[in-house]
């Protein structure tokens, strides 16, 4: 079987771009569990609740998706405080599956609130002029998915500097390291922890804003994304910013190389599958550190 | 040995008590087609949630695939009926072994590989969606150019002339399906309650509290996890032949992974390692679901899983032991039990 040279091309840069995008919607959810210790069901209702906010942000204020982000994120950030305070804060430290069932029941709360109130109507954003597509030779890439690459990268760069080069972002790792020893170091461990359920929550919302620019809000998205993000942490283990770009990378090239080379409907199977096999030969994870 | 012939006296004096009880409720909704329909797939959901009560509950591990096992044994069954003529009978047992078998092939590498906890649970829901997408293949590519559709209508592929016991085939009189799924709610809690005092019950109790500790003291893990899981995939199994003959449509959607959550969210509140509490949230949780969907579904859809949303956070921060407690506290005043 011979592969068209162009359609390999097209579908390495789509599975890039796409894969970078997924490392941005695994980011707040590595965050939360590799720092917190908190397994978060529900971080794939997140991204759909934030896609719907931008939706609304969007439309509204006549903005475009992905600029609505400046002002989901610092909703999100204040709903993840909520959260963290009313709900999180009692299941630190509490046995795995009182934590999953927790979050489970977030997880029903966020996606029948979306049903009740959008009626499971997905909703599209307006087209944005970034929607047009740059050709490079026979190669198309669609504007809105480079910038979404673009930014995911700038923003996984972020948070690695945040993690790596700033006071917080030391706290942030000696916790993950050894909590009782960082208590023991002066670390103010709730206010980190709060802290950082805010940011992981606020980090939901940048993909969600970049998923807008050519998708659709719809209830849906919660279990695809929550799943999707989870294999990424499974897969880059808790090795950090660089773990998890990786792995992004590698699961969107799956992706798109399984759906141009062998069968488009079967998109989920190549995840999901990869994620099975994945658990069964390394549970630790590819580029885990411990 | 008169302790063992009391809790054994126990039981059955249980048992036959949900039998009376949950046996006088068609009458009581004086044989409404549509009510007693109802109840049956109440019934239905709380089989799942007790058998669920066995891997969840008893094992510790949470379980998010029993629409997988479910659906396994309506699939075989149609399968089996649509294309071979066999009997449901037949069908619904092969349908149950097709559901151990999966449940071996799929257990075996992960128990050995050790995938538990979040990621047992994750692996679990995957699976729901990977089993909708191959039944999905299945049913465009393989059913669609046969039947004409890509679902099956059952009743379309019973002869004229059935035997209606041989095919299970009661169209409109759903009292039968309600005793028939009473027998098997009724058997599956007796399994669980003989569960619970075997050498399997003691060593799944052992590796839910401490697998390390489990492990260390010389049980098989593994093996006694992987049987956990053969048991409950049966139990589904069969339910699942029973209940697509009395729905009547099989459809790739019928793997749906919410159920998969809604039922270990029941066995959660239910209580875990509680067959009591596993029955009676399933029940209880199932027909509060009903009447919100029938009563504000119209306007707000989802309304009826936004309650089991609420309920389980409350239940997880509050009261961790769930209705469990509260049946215990119960027993204890009856004199039932001295400790629980």
């Amino acid at each position: 079987m011979a592969v068209d040279p162009i359609v390999l091309t097209q579908s390495i840069i789509n599975g890039i771009l796409n894969g970078l995008l997924y490392s941005l919607a695994a980011l707040g959810l590595a965050l939360i569990f590799g720092v917190m210790d908190i397994i978060n069901f529900a971080h794939g209702d997140f991204i759909m609740i934030a896609a719907y906010l931008t939706f609304i942000f969007a439309v509204s204020l006549n903005m475009d998706a992905a600029l609505t982000a400046v002002l989901t994120m610092p909703i999100f950030f204040v709903l993840g405080l909520g959260i963290y305070k009313g709900i999180i804060e009692k299941i630190l430290g509490a046995e795995p599956l009182i934590q999953i069932a927790t979050t489970v029941g977030l997880l029903l709360v966020l996606r029948n609130l979306a049903l009740a109130i959008f009626h499971a109507e997905p909703k599209g954003v307006p087209v944005t002029p970034l929607g047009i597509p740059i050709y490079l030779g026979p190669i198309a890439v669609p504007l809105s998915r480079l910038i979404g690459g673009i930014v995911s990268l700038g923003a996984l760069f972020a948070i690695h500097q945040l993690l790596t080069r700033t006071k917080w972002g030391i706290a942030v790792r000696a916790i993950a390291d050894d909590r009782e020893i960082a208590s023991l170091m002066g670390i103010n461990i709730k206010k980190v922890y709060a802290i950082t359920f805010g940011l992981g929550i606020a980090l939901t919302a940048l993909p969600a804003a970049l998923i807008m620019e050519f998708s659709r809000a719809d209830p849906y998205l919660g279990l695809l994304y929550g799943l999707l993000s989870w294999i990424i942490v499974a897969m880059g283990g808790l090795g950090g910013v660089e773990g998890i770009l990786y792995s992004g990378l590698i699961l969107g090239l799956i992706e798109s190389l399984g759906c141009s080379l062998i069968n488009p409907s079967a998109r989920e199977l190549y995840l999901y599958i990869t994620f099975l096999v994945l658990l069964w030969i390394r549970p630790r994870g590819l580029f885990a550190k411990r | 040995m008169a302790g063992k012939a009391k809790i054994i006296g126990t039981q059955i004096f249980g048992l036959a008590l949900l039998a009376i009880i949950l046996g006088l409720v068609p009458p009581a909704l004086g044989f409404n087609i549509y009510y007693v329909l109802l109840a049956t797939i109440a019934l239905s959901v709380t089989i799942m949630v007790a058998a669920w009560n066995i891997i969840g509950g008893y094992a510790g591990q949470l379980d998010l695939a029993a629409p997988v096992y479910f659906v396994i044994g309506s699939f075989v069954t149609t399968h089996l009926l649509v294309f071979y003529h066999v009997i449901p009978w037949i069908g619904i047992l092969v349908g149950a072994l097709a559901a151990v078998a999966l449940a071996m092939v799929l257990g075996y590498p992960t128990f050995r590989f050790g995938v538990k906890e979040v990621w047992y649970a994750l692996l679990t829901a995957a699976l729901v969606v990977i089993m909708q997408r191959i039944a999905w293949f299945i049913m465009t590519s393989y059913y669609f150019p046969i039947l004409g559709s890509n679902e099956v209508y059952i009743s379309q592929y019973i002869p004229e002339d059935a035997n209606p016991w041989l095919y299970l085939y009661f169209p409109m009189n759903y009292t039968i399906y309600y005793y028939i799924f009473l027998a098997l709610l009724v058997f599956t809690v007796w399994i669980n309650l003989k569960i619970k005092r075997s050498k399997l019950g003691y060593y799944l109790a052992a590796i839910r509290e401490d697998e390390l500790a489990a492990e260390a003291l010389g049980i098989d893990v593994r093996r006694y996890k992987l049987y956990a899981l053969m048991i409950y995939a049966a139990i589904l199994g069969v339910a699942g032949g029973f209940h697509i003959m009395m729905i009547g449509i099989l459809a790739y959607k019928n793997f749906d992974p919410w159920l998969g959550i809604v039922i270990a969210v029941m066995g959660i509140v239910g209580g875990l390692g509680s067959i009591e509490g596993a029955v009676m949230s399933g029940l209880i949780l199932r027909t509060i679901e009903e009447w919100l969907r029938s009563s504000f579904g119209a306007v707000i859809p989802g309304i009826h899983y936004l309650i089991y949303g609420i309920i389980i956070i409350i239940v997880a921060i509050l009261k961790p032991e769930g209705l469990a407690a509260i049946i215990n506290y119960v027993k204890k005043k009856l004199g039932l039990i001295q400790y629980g």
